[in-house]
């Protein structure tokens, strides 16, 4: 298990190695100029001395491959140099405002859990029946909205029109409610189909049966057979949701303000602001190799036919 | 395993059929757009902006008064031409870079996957804000960081169907009977795995439209003034406290367009599952 | 260094978080929102300090007042020699910073000492290149003296940034404020209290201000970033006001004029937004075609249309009632008929029915650049485009990305391109003398114009003339030379926007600056409803 985890902790530093390649190439080619960028989000009048200035103050004077030793020897020290616009650490700002994200996908993911899973059980069991019916409309439907555009109507309806929620902001409880719902919709439906996918499948395999025919209660068969089986694919796509949900509470801090990393990302790409972009993919590439590798033991727990050495995977 | 089952439409299924007629409409309004509008999708009219539903505008004006009836028909050209060109991208670029991995193995094979697996560490819609945010806004990127995002899942998928099929007998049958590699490769196993993924691609056309109108309405993808359904809830979010209309519309045509490929999708998904578990 | 310094910010935080707490019956504080945190609070640097937040936290030495003139602030008076080069400032008595230390003549002398040590980076303020010596004559008195005679002096002083005090220990050991500084401690009405990261910012009530009347709320300043957002948290009652320009869309405020649940009130003119001509590039180095476009946009229904008529046409790059600005020019009325004539004369024909010009071959065409994320100016754009069209000019609208948008303007890249001006107390002086700098799209649009090197020297002469009469009259040549050439399209004049709920607030008024927002006469009677 521990040569597990720490097999695929350092898979992570070639996979961070190359992002970080490829990042700083790009932002260096096309109509990338660094230099510019600075001046304007610093306020200085670009002249020509100005720029030399920058240019220099930046190291931007130097050879593509010298600056990016120069970037990687600070960064792997997590110093990923000064916001063009704030002047203040990037790393600073970026880790102030991850708890915000974090919390924001935190609560999306236990709602998509939270009513993904009664959701999908009660279509499973009551197949063909009303709430079968009912729960497969609803998710084909949230499969297919937009995540902002539900944000908006969530707006609309329930601070506008009925009051009962705030529009902006975080702050108590209830600033949380709205992103979260429209971020975890889309999850949630996908997750909902799953369960219900693989319930049915699992219900009618040849166990199940002998098991239904050996006289064991209903309840204790979908309980203890059926769901537990059906949770394996569930699980494994959780770290898919993650990466879903991540996407999508970029999207819902933009329509409701919200003080996370993705409203900071978003006005750092609007600006330019090479150092916090620099750092922003870095940390979700990190992130996100983090959620999987919880996924992967979340899985290894719940079916021991796994073994981690393996990957369980093809 | 080289026939693809195509009855997927059943007689008692309406919404199918209601998905299918939708799907349809929007494809003769994508493809005569310019005829049907009754404005020009782009022309500003200032003495009438922000007008309400009427008989001269159906739906209204947006901030410009422009027609929105026009913008979001000609959106649908622009939805579906972009989405199209994105599908068949990533069709091309996962197919033949899978094919290489998958056909001829080796160094070249885990080469090839360990790249892929870079692709897919990432959040596609994240990675692909950022490529747009790199490379720049506009049409041409936003599909250029879609296909970037996407293309690794599209080749690892056919690697293993390409590996699958190539374990065949009649594939070894046909390789003693003196055959080329490449007349095999085509023949045998290039035809079916390609039909299989143009299936698999008409599934996803739905959540790549989403990733379009996200990228846009983070004011990150097509530019405006092009009517795009993104780019116009973004135009509409100043004005979303006085005319929540012209923010709900446009996001009701992605609701629909999206419905109209996920129904057919499902099916499709339904009928094929059986043989791809097959595969695996 | 660091340690010490969040030490320090920590006993501060203490401190203030004490005063709040011991004001038991402290009023409900007023609910601002602005798109950004307040930022370190430097008071002698830019971007991303908000100018808001500086004026709320430090003084200058004399306070703008209406239509250019200036006020005593912390200097309660001050002469200005005969030949216009030493300025003598006699401060108040008994002012002190809001760590206790005294605000005295060598506490302005450190201050000058900081600003000045970072001279490079306030060139743009002509102030900042004149100054040749100051120092404390006595505890209270503190002499400025200038390289050559500069009318605007006093103006410069007054404004949100650099020339305002922080506290001497404050200021880090380096003696310089380019790098940073201790901690925002100023003499002004209010101290920041507490700020956290992209949530909101706290403004207490400075208890010992100088007036002897503190203000009796705290301020609390959400960080909303868009504008959208923000209305609809006005609307749920999630802040109580909005202020300023560009808070709120002129749609959602003709939205909440007519809405009789809240109160809305409009400034007066507070800076132009006006497009710029580049004389220097065909085909707008013809000043026909300049004056075509000056009579080809409609500004009353530019103005009808998008911004809902909630700001004055400007006729002039000033507004006539600025300092200087009423030279008695004639406006570009709205013409088409003329602007055909003036295309057709320049040679610019239309080719069949209806289309647009051309000349030799070449059609007429002028690129108009903006900034793509500005929905305002963007809207604007396109309006031009469309009013152009009938007369048979295209307008190429190029939405770019602002670093783009900084160095076309700079390399005199554009046909026309986005120009607004600064607004008081920044004219006339400050535009005119930016006219002078190559990096300003001012000096590229005017760079094809006949004689801009006698322009430039004009205006020159009239920053440093010490004569009332002759000042006037070189600045009445200079305003008149480039309203004849037409290198400004002035479009509409900006005003401040105020909205609140009826009944939330009370007393509340735009001060004569754009960045001042007077909060300790706004009251806040009782609860919210």
């Amino acid at each position: 298990m521990i040569r597990f985890i720490l097999k695929r902790l350092l898979a992570l530093i070639p996979v961070l190695f190359a992002v970080s390649v490829v990042v700083f190439v790009l932002l260096r080619t096309g109509e990338n100029d660094p230099a510019m960028s600075y001046l304007r989000l610093s306020g200085i009048p670009p002249t020509d001395d100005a720029l030399a200035d920058a240019r220099l103050a930046l190291g931007l004077d130097r050879p593509v491959l010298v600056q990016y030793l120069e970037w990687l020897g600070r960064a792997v020290r997590l110093d990923f140099g000064r916001s063009y616009v704030t002047g203040a650490p990037v790393t600073d700002h970026l880790l102030h405002y991850l708890p915000n994200t974090l919390y924001l996908a935190g609560v999306s993911l236990l709602l998509t859990l939270a009513l993904s899973l009664p959701l999908g059980v009660a279509g499973a069991v009551w197949r063909g029946k009303w709430p079968d019916h009912l729960t497969r409309r609803l998710a084909a439907i949230g499969v297919s909205a937009p995540s902002f555009w539900l944000g908006f109507l969530f707006i609309l309806l329930f601070s506008v029109k009925l009051g009962w929620l705030p529009s902006v902001g975080s702050g108590g409880p209830a600033h949380v409610i709205m992103p979260a719902f429209s971020v975890a919709l889309m999850s949630m439906c996908i997750n909902m189909r799953l369960l219900r996918g693989g319930m049915v499948a699992e219900m009618s395999s040849r166990h199940i049966l002998y098991a239904r025919m050996r006289g064991v209660t209903p309840g204790v068969i979908v309980g203890k057979h059926v769901l537990r089986n059906s949770l394996i694919p569930v699980v494994t796509a959780i770290g898919m949701h993650v990466g879903e949900i991540l996407g999508g509470a970029v999207v819902a801090e933009i329509v409701f303000s919200w003080p996370g990393v993705g409203r900071y990302a978003v006005s750092a790409i609007y600006n330019r602001d090479f150092p916090v972009m620099q750092c922003f993919i870095l940390m979700m590439t990190v992130i996100f190799v983090f959620a999987n590798l919880l996924t992967d033991i979340a899985c290894a727990a719940i079916d021991p036919r796994i073994r981690l050495d393996n990957g369980g995977k093809a | 395993m080289t026939s693809i089952p195509l009855p997927i439409v059943r007689r008692r299924d309406p919404l199918l059929w209601l998905a299918l007629g939708i799907l349809a409409l929007l494809v003769v309004l994508a493809i005569f757009a310019p005829v049907l509008t009754p404005y020009d999708p782009n022309a500003i009219d200032l003495d009438a902006r922000l007008a309400p539903l009427s008989g001269d505008h159906w739906l209204g004006t947006d901030h410009l008064g422009r027609d929105v009836l026009s913008r979001l028909m000609a959106g649908t050209r622009v939805s579906l031409g972009s989405v199209l060109v994105i599908a068949l991208l990533i069709l091309g670029t996962g197919f033949v870079i899978g094919s290489l991995s998958g056909w001829l193995g080796g160094w070249v094979d885990s080469v090839i996957m360990r790249v892929c697996e870079a692709f897919m560490t990432f959040p596609t819609f994240i990675l692909a804000m950022f490529l747009t945010g790199v490379l720049g806004r506009g049409m041409t990127n936003v599909i250029l960081a879609i296909v970037l995002t996407h293309w690794a899942w599209y080749a690892r998928i056919t690697r293993g169907m390409v590996q699958a099929v190539k374990s065949r007998e009649y594939i070894a049958a046909a390789r003693l009977a003196g055959g080329s590699r490449l007349g095999i490769f085509t023949r045998h196993i290039a035809a079916p795995v390609l039909n299989q993924m143009l299936i698999l691609a008409t599934l996803d056309v739905g959540h790549m439209l989403l990733h379009v109108s996200g990228l846009s309405f983070l004011g990150l993808g097509i530019q405006p003034p092009t009517p795009e359904w993104g780019v116009m809830i973004n135009d509409a979010r100043p004005h979303f406290w006085t005319n929540p209309g012209l923010v709900i519309m446009p996001g009701a045509m992605i609701l629909l367009t999206v419905l109209a490929f996920n129904i057919p999708g499902d099916r499709l998904r339904d009928r094929l599952d059986p043989t791809l578990a097959e595969g695996r | 260094m660091t340690n010490r310094l969040s030490l320090y910010r920590g006993v501060c935080l203490c401190l203030a978080l004490l005063g709040v707490l011991l004001r038991l019956d402290a009023a409900e504080p007023i609910v601002y929102s602005h798109f950004a945190n307040a930022g370190p609070l430097n008071p002698h640097l830019y971007s991303p300090n908000q100018l808001y937040a500086q004026e709320l936290v430090y003084e200058p030495l004399v306070m703008a007042g209406p239509a250019g003139t200036v006020e005593p602030g912390l200097a309660e008076r001050w002469t200005v020699s005969e030949d216009g080069l030493v300025y003598t400032f006699y401060l108040r008595d008994g002012v002190r910073f809001t760590d206790g230390e005294p605000f005295n003549a060598e506490a302005v002398v450190k201050n000058f000492d900081a600003i000045l040590a970072n001279r490079a980076r306030h060139a743009w303020l002509e102030l900042a290149n004149k100054i040749a010596s100051y120092r404390a004559v006595d505890d209270l008195v503190f002499e400025l003296t200038l390289s050559a005679p500069y009318y605007p002096t006093l103006n410069d002083l007054s404004l949100p940034r650099p020339f305002r005090f922080i506290s001497p220990k404050a200021i880090p050991a380096s003696g310089t404020t380019g790098q940073g500084i201790v901690a925002p401690v100023g003499t002004g009405r209010y101290v920041l209290a507490e700020s956290r990261l992209g949530v909101h910012d706290r403004f207490a009530p400075n208890p010992s201000h100088w007036s002897g009347v503190p203000a009796d709320a705290d301020v609390l300043v959400k960080i909303i970033p868009d504008p959208m957002s923000r209305a609809m948290a006005l609307e749920t009652g999630e802040i109580d006001l909005v202020f300023g320009h560009g808070q709120i869309s002129y749609d959602v405020f003709g939205a909440l004029e007519k809405n009789t649940n809240f109160e809305t009130a409009i400034s007066d003119p507070m800076g132009t937004v006006a497009i710029a001509i580049n004389s220097g590039k065909s085909p707008t180095d013809d000043r026909r075609v300049r004056q075509a476009l000056q009579h080809m946009v409609d500004k009353d229904a530019l103005i009808r249309g998008i911004l809902l008529g909630t700001q004055p046409r400007a006729d002039f790059l000033f507004a006539p009632d600025e300092p200087y600005a009423d030279v008695g020019l004639v406006p570009y009325e709205y013409d088409p008929d003329t602007a055909n004539r003036l295309l057709d004369e320049a040679g610019w024909h239309r080719a069949g029915n209806g289309g647009f010009r051309d000349r030799d071959g070449v059609s007429l065409a002028i690129d108009f650049v903006y900034i793509g994320n500005d929905a305002a100016h963007k809207a604007l754009a396109e309006t031009i485009q469309g009013q152009a069209a009938r007369v048979g000019i295209w307008i190429d609208l190029q939405g770019v990305e602002e670093d783009l948008f900084l160095r076309r303007q700079r390399d005199g890249d554009f046909g026309m391109i986005m120009s607004p001006t600064w607004g008081p107390p920044f004219e006339p002086h400050a535009i005119l003398g930016s006219m002078r700098l190559p990096a300003h799209a001012d000096f590229q649009a005017q760079s094809g114009l006949p004689d801009k090197a006698g322009l430039d020297q004009a205006i020159t002469r009239a920053l440093e003339s010490t004569d009332e009469a002759e000042r006037a009259a070189g600045i009445a040549r200079v305003l008149t030379t480039l309203h004849e050439e037409a290198v400004y399209l002035p479009i509409h004049y900006t005003c401040l926007f105020s909205a609140y709920r009826k009944g939330v607030l009370s007393g509340v008024r735009f001060a004569p600056g754009r960045t001042l927002i007077p909060f300790e006469d706004f009251r806040k009677p009782g609860s919210r409803p």
